[in-house]
């Protein structure tokens, strides 16, 4: 009798450790993943060490898994970087009106949270006539009736795509390197969260997904690369990208098509005939921090002055 | 096997065993790391959006309170160079706790980098081949490096010592020696990596000059001897660990020159940047005089200012360091003013204003403080539960179970024995005696079992005459000293002074004499032991 009560006893303690364990592992792995593909995620190796079997099978389960939370189909491309491709973004200062349509665009094109909001551009208001333009004297949150405003002019900000990106350095696993097309790209299944590249960063460009990122299912972009605009989780960090979906496919970025005035310019830095090549070659422009020696492919300029 | 069983328990249960201070002591840290675990656990489920980090800000408490406990951990060394390299005894005996000190502070740092990492399930992809170690290019990767090393290092060495002396045995310097002088330039590289891990990235002005690796040494070199003075003092208090006056002496003068270096150094920073009056002059200003009205770090940077000062001074002076109060003063001076320099002062003045001008201010969550303090706690367990047991180790009262203690009577008995039986003639056995070389012979029965001893002196008593004729039986000394012999070689020398002889006779289990030990049988014995 009293060894069996002993025996019960240890049974109910065992099973009560077991689902503390269990309880725990539910707990540190993320809910939304199907238990199935759990350890598949788990050990899921980095997208350049993979072949492309192992590619595969990773891009048919991460699909099974997005259709299963945004209850849509969601196609994931691996599309390589073009050969003879260097891509060069240009920002015309002198055009921005400081409307944020690019903002927009960019958060609906490349599926970021809307809760906690994540912006990949950043567009910065200064003062006119100011001695000097100081990026502490900008202000990010603007918010005026109508754009643009008489006595401030407007820059927008986003990843710089580096050629000597520190934020690819810095990385402890890997997780972001810069492709052949001068993306510098991230494997969303691979960052740890460390945050060093956003500590490297010079141009603030790198987000962080502080909480699970939030995006209603109509509002996704079905259409995503493995490395750009699929749906992020928590605790990885996340950037512009060029719009790696639509830019390796031949077309712009979504910020380019979406900018009312024309402001922003996109190009092939390798092809002489190119509208980046003509621009460098006929304006006046400057990249951002230029004493950093980090050689952003991101040129600013002004097409004409006022 | 046996062996590491055996010792494992011996171990667990002195860990687990002690008074009601101790479990007292034991129960308050395991409630604040439950509190710091649940906290975490809310952590993992919601993300680090609990914690104040923003993207402005992407790193705060916990990058902090890493970079201040790489400076504790790597101050172990201010203690092991003249400990072993100049032999100045006083400090020589403390160093395994400072040792033991810097295990529990880079666990800590450890668990710090843990809590601090969005995807903590994902570690494995920093180590180098099963992951994608980023090496030589990144200075994370590098500190992965040099930080696991060093607890390694110092695990070895800390843990050899105790076993030999848990064993009772000294330790061999040619076996650690190499480690503990590869420990001395690894101490230092553990601050000098930590330090260019910030040092290293020019998109934050406030990290990116050269002073600071000596900087990190110099406050490193304050903080963590300071926090093993108020240790000793607390050891010395509880246990009865002699810990020498002149070591804590030594140690309180060498934080002086530590603190004297650590303010010049500071000094030439301010000096250049609010001189030089450049736009990277921006963080230090917001450190120490507030930017465009946002000033919450202000007071706290003064406050660790003067702590710091007033500490150099209470350092400085003997008739000060060599005074318990205003040396223990000038201890917690110096660990909370450095704490706050080399914590939140050097990681919040890195992101404000951040790359793009703007200003976020951040003071850590009280989830983030209560992630914190039970890590801090989980560091003072750790630290317990190795006092706990390396003080007894270390002042002889633990031994461990070894193989010295598997010798029995058996393996270091003379096995040169006279045996007689009852009626042998007393001049038959002194022949017997003297043919040998022995002092005395055992008289045996008819089934070989051991009834007495017949000595020479037994022998000589008798008057020459008188000997013919008388028996053993009749002379001998009964009953004789004797031992099993699966008696331990430990119990040997206690059970001959106990009964005053020089030999004692070692019987198998059937009582039949096998051979004998003597008093010089077991000093050789222990000898050899020793020499393994």
């Amino acid at each position: 009798m009293q060894h069996d009560e002993k025996e019960n006893n240890i049974l109910t303690r065992r099973t009560l450790l077991k689902g503390a364990a269990l309880g725990l592992a539910g707990i540190t792995i993320p809910l939304d993943r199907a238990n199935a593909s759990l350890w598949e995620s788990f050990f899921q190796k980095h997208f350049r060490e993979m072949n492309e079997a192992e590619i595969k099978k990773v891009i048919g389960r991460l699909e099974r898994e997005y259709e299963e939370k945004y209850k849509k189909t969601i196609t994931i491309g691996i599309e390589k970087p073009l050969p003879g491709v260097l891509f060069g973004y240009g920002l015309d200062l002198s055009r921005c009106i400081g409307c944020r349509r690019c903002v927009y665009a960019c958060v609906d094109e490349n599926n970021q949270s809307l809760d906690p909001q994540i912006h990949w551009i950043t567009v910065l208001r200064f003062k006119k006539g100011e001695k000097w333009v100081s990026l502490e004297e900008s202000e990010k949150y603007y918010n005026p009736e109508t754009v643009p405003q008489e006595d401030y002019f407007y820059m927008p900000v986003q990843c710089q795509q580096c050629e000597n990106p520190p934020c690819v350095r810095s990385c402890p696993t890997q997780a972001t390197w810069k492709d052949p097309d001068g993306i510098v790209v991230i494997d969303y299944n691979w960052c740890i969260g460390c945050r060093y590249c956003m500590a490297a960063c010079p141009y603030g460009a790198r987000r962080f997904n502080w909480a699970a990122p939030n995006r209603p299912s109509e509002k996704i972009n079905p259409k995503t690369h493995y490395l750009g605009n699929r749906p992020r989780y928590k605790g990885v960090v996340e950037k512009c990208t060029f719009c790696v979906q639509r830019t390796r496919n031949g077309r712009y970025p979504a910020c380019v098509e979406a900018c009312p005035v024309g402001a922003r310019k996109f190009g092939n830095l390798l092809d002489p005939e190119s509208e980046m090549r003509y621009l460098i070659k006929h304006k006046r422009v400057f990249r951002l921090k230029e004493d950093l020696n980090t050689n952003p492919k991101f040129y600013y300029f002004f097409a004409y002055g006022n | 096997m046996v062996q590491i069983i055996t010792n494992f328990f011996i171990a667990l249960r002195q860990i687990a065993v002690g008074d009601k201070k101790y479990y007292a002591w034991v129960s308050f840290l395991s409630f604040l790391i439950l509190l710091g675990a649940s906290a975490y656990i809310g952590q993992l489920n919601r993300g680090l959006i609990i914690t104040a980090m923003r993207d402005q800000v992407s790193w705060g408490f916990y990058i902090s309170n890493f970079t201040f406990l790489v400076g504790v951990a790597a101050a172990a060394v201010l203690l092991v160079i003249p400990a072993y390299l100049y032999h100045f005894k006083p400090i020589k005996e403390i160093v395994l706790f400072g040792e033991l000190l810097a295990i529990s502070a880079i666990t800590m740092c450890i668990l710090f980098i843990m809590v601090d990492m969005g995807q903590p399930l994902r570690v494995w992809h920093i180590l180098p081949a099963i992951g994608a170690m980023n090496f030589p290019a990144s200075l994370l990767a590098w500190d992965v490096v040099v930080l696991n090393g060093y607890l390694a290092i110092n695990s070895i060495i800390a843990f050899y010592v105790l076993y030999r002396l848990s064993i009772g045995k000294d330790y061999k310097m040619s076996v650690i020696g190499p480690l503990i002088i590869l420990s001395i330039p690894w101490a230092v590289s553990i601050h000098t990596v930590t330090a260019f891990l910030y040092n290293g990235l020019s998109a934050r002005p406030f990290w990116n000059a050269s002073i600071l690796a000596p900087r990190f040494l110099a406050s490193a070199f304050c903080s963590g001897p300071a926090i093993m003075l108020l240790l000793f003092q607390i050891i010395r208090k509880l246990s009865e660990v002699e810990i020498d006056n002149k070591a804590i002496f030594k140690i309180a003068e060498l934080i002086a020159y530590a603190m004297g270096i650590n303010l010049f150094l500071l000094g030439a920073e301010i000096f250049k940047e609010f001189y030089s009056g450049s736009i990277h002059a921006e963080p230090m200003k917001y450190l120490y005089f507030g930017l465009h009205g946002h000033n919450k770090l202000v007071p706290w940077t003064w406050f660790a200012t003067i702590l710091n000062i007033s500490a150099f001074f209470l350092f400085l002076f003997p008739k000060t360091r060599e005074n318990f109060t205003t040396l223990n003063m000038a201890c917690a001076f110096v660990i909370t003013g450095v704490y706050i320099e080399k914590g939140m002062g050097l990681i919040i003045p890195g992101f404000i204003p951040d790359t793009l001008g703007e200003i976020y201010e951040y003071t850590p969550t009280m989830q983030e403080i209560i992630i914190a303090v039970g890590i801090w706690a989980s560091g003072a367990l750790l630290y317990t539960f190795l006092l706990k047991l390396a003080i007894p180790v270390y002042t002889g009262k633990l031994r461990f179970f070894s193989k010295a203690q598997m010798v029995t009577a058996l393996d270091i008995m003379s096995r040169r024995l006279v045996t007689v039986l009852p009626d042998t003639p007393a001049d038959e056995v002194a022949r017997l005696l003297m043919a040998k070389h022995l002092s005395d012979a055992a008289v045996v029965d008819q089934n070989n079992k051991l009834i007495g001893t017949v000595s020479e002196t037994d022998i000589i008593s008798l008057e020459v005459g008188q000997s013919t004729g008388k028996k053993a039986s009749e002379i001998m000394s009964s009953p004789a000293v004797t031992i099993t012999e699966d008696r331990k070689i430990q119990e040997l020398g206690k059970i001959l002074a106990h009964v005053k002889a020089s030999s004692m006779y070692v019987l198998n289990r059937d009582g039949q004499p096998v051979g004998s030990v003597s008093s010089g049988d077991i000093l050789k014995a222990l000898e050899n032991i020793r020499k393994e």
